[in-house]
């Protein structure tokens, strides 16, 4: 055995488990770390490596499998597997052989290539086409080229074609309007195409706060409609952009301030706490609601309580607990605080 | 007169709306004359006593937001109590329970459930269990589920869900769209992934709890987990994350093993 023949038995360990080894007993040594042949095994599946073929990564050891699945990235193109020689391209991998040029399919992995248009080129292909001038769009649905102006949808670029008007079923053109929200529908949840004539006919919601038209996104609260950097929070007057809001009295506010003006939330009458507030485990209770979860005593300030699933319990209840819960409440408790 | 008679005899007396009955060494309802006549009581706790059935006439009480019952050796509960129309807490815990009654997702305004400590899983819920959209607390703790249903997308409202010590193998992409969440405990569970919509959820902040230590995590979440949950968070929204998780789904390697050994628990007294 290489490399451990002078060692006595007595001072080795193995890696995995930390126990020593019997005399002739069949130890597996991997770069001077030594195993018993029970213990080399893929720190995913725990199971032996077939063929004794592993993956040696970031300080583990894994079978061909759970290295593959967990690791090896998938090309961009074929969605396989890329063993070997991974091209790191396009915010993506790819095999050599998929990553190629969009426009005349030369591969592109040693030639180099040029981003153009979110597109990888090879230099011949990105050289005639701007010399060309006009950058064509390509049609999201078909792949086709779009002569002239494209129909703009979700982002994306079309031939107008490819749809019909919401309301009368009329073939689009560039000229159709997308409308990504309508009153009582939260943002984008209706992106739908209207012919130019019926989205002049279409009720388009007002502002509440600027009583102009919104055509972009929309926010629906206080039922009223808003411009998303029209609705504010009423004491700070920033914008929510999707960031939760509180209401009160046909306000709204920013959580920060909603606490500052009202105060907390009380953990049993789930109201606002005007009086003096206990605060402990990520929540707070009025002076008539700080109790025990189990027993509903009241606890003050100076009570002492054991958390359990972030709600107090008091001595009396946490020692008519079962034993085995306590046990196991106790080591979770412990891993807690060695974590924090 | 018995303890538990003097308390009910005092409460009428000084038309006290909370009754405790807690360790009175009560076996049955029946005991207490007079208790289901209460009719303005908002509170009843009854912990640390010996009720094995709980009487559908416990409905009557109206007024109830309220009811304690931890620790007895409750089996069944009566359908009856979801029709409790003020009824806001319900506390079930460390009892025995196996499944709960058909028809129990009615209550209209339950806001806190805690069934933490019984033998509960997935198969023996009522098929309206996930339609309780007022819950804002569901402590599931310490009982036998193996898959949290999709359905739990459903509870909007949900700021806090408590999953500790069950034998959850997998949790739904659905728990994603619980964005009021701020409290998910999910430790010593048979875990090995997450949905990378967990990501998204606002469980970072200082008035947040993850708990996921005790699973079976591939070795990329548990090395995050040692820096801390806000770290697993950060990791489960990349993109190297996203295709660790598609490719683990259809992979679908077998469960790791149940280690939690259940015998011992008192809920499963006979
Ligand atoms: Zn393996
Ligand atoms: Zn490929
Ligand atoms: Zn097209
Ligand atoms: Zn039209
Ligand atoms: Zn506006
Ligand atoms: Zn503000
Ligand atoms: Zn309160
Ligand atoms: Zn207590």
């Amino acid at each position: 055995m290489p490399g451990i023949g002078k060692m006595s038995l007595d001072n080795m360990f193995c890696t995995r488990c930390g126990d020593g080894f019997e005399t002739n007993e069949k130890i597996v040594n991997s770069n001077g770390e030594l195993w018993h042949t029970n213990c080399f095994v893929c720190a995913q599946c725990f199971r032996v490596f077939p063929d004794g073929v592993y993956y040696d990564f970031e300080g583990r050891k894994y079978c061909e499998r759970d290295f593959q699945v967990l690791f090896a990235p998938c090309c961009g193109k074929c969605r396989e597997f890329v063993i070997g020689r991974v091209i790191k391209a396009m915010n993506a991998n790819w095999h050599p052989a998929c990553f190629r040029c969009e426009e005349c399919n030369m591969e592109l992995a040693d030639a180099g290539f040029i981003k153009n248009a979110g597109r990888a080129l090879c230099h011949g292909c990105n050289t005639r086409i701007k010399a060309d001038g006009l950058q064509n769009y390509m049609c999201h649905k078909c792949h086709g080229v779009i002569d002239g102006e494209p129909l703009r949808y979700r982002g994306e670029v079309y031939h107008g074609y490819h749809f019909t008007c919401a309301t009368c079923g009329v073939e689009l053109d560039h000229t159709a309007r997308e409308v990504k929200n309508r009153p009582g529908y939260a943002a984008n949840d209706v992106n739908n195409l209207f012919c130019l004539r019926c989205h002049d006919k279409m009720g388009i919601p007002i502002c509440g706060a600027c009583r102009r038209p919104i055509e972009e996104r929309i926010v629906t609260a206080l039922g009223k409609h808003w411009h998303v950097e029209h609705f504010v929070c009423a004491k700070c007057e920033k914008p929510f952009h999707g960031h939760r809001h509180y209401e009160k009295k046909g306000l709204a506010y920013c959580e920060q301030h909603y606490h500052q003006l009202f105060g907390n939330l009380c953990y049993v009458c789930n109201q606002v706490i005007a009086g003096d507030v206990f605060t402990a485990l990520n929540k707070a209770w009025c002076v008539h609601h700080f109790s025990c979860s189990v027993c509903d005593t009241a606890l003050s300030t100076r009570s002492k309580f054991y958390e359990y699933d972030e709600r107090p319990a008091c001595r009396r209840c946490y020692e008519r607990f079962p034993a085995e819960l306590r046990r196991r409440l106790r080591r979770a408790h412990h891993y807690t605080l060695r974590r924090n | 007169m018995s303890k538990a008679k003097k308390v009910i005899e005092e409460a009428k007396e000084i038309n006290n709306p909370e009754i405790d009955l807690v360790d009175k060494g009560i076996s049955s309802l029946d005991e207490i004359p007079g208790l289901f006549s209460l009719e303005n009581i908002t509170r009843l706790t009854l912990s640390h006593n010996k009720l094995q059935v709980v009487p559908a006439g416990l409905a009557n009480l109206m007024n109830l937001e309220i009811l304690n019952l931890t620790n007895n050796h409750i089996e069944e509960l009566p359908v009856s109590l979801s029709s409790l129309p003020k009824l806001r807490i319900l506390n079930v815990s460390l009892n025995r329970l196996y499944a709960l009654p058909r028809g129990f997702g009615a209550f209209p305004v339950l806001e806190i459930l805690d069934c933490t400590y019984n033998n509960l899983k997935e198969t023996t819920l009522p098929g309206n269990f996930f339609m309780m959209e007022s819950l804002r607390a569901l402590y599931l703790g310490d009982n036998d589920f193996e898959y949290l249903p999709a359905e739990i997308g459903n509870l909007k409202n949900l700021q806090i869900l408590s999953m500790r010590e069950n034998d959850l193998i997998e949790v739904p992409r659905e728990l994603g769209q619980l964005t009021r969440l701020r409290e998910l405990h999910l430790q010593g569970n048979r875990l090995v992934v997450l949905p990378p919509e967990i990501g998204f959820l606002e469980l970072a902040s200082n008035k947040s709890v993850l708990r996921l230590e005790g699973n079976f995590w591939v070795p990329p979440i548990e090395d995050q987990l040692k820096l801390g949950p806000s770290h697993v968070l950060d990791y489960l929204r990349s993109e190297t994350y996203r295709v660790l998780y598609s490719r683990h789904m259809s992979a679908k390697p077998p469960p790791p093993p149940q280690t939690l050994d259940k015998s011992k628990k008192a809920s499963r007294m006979r």
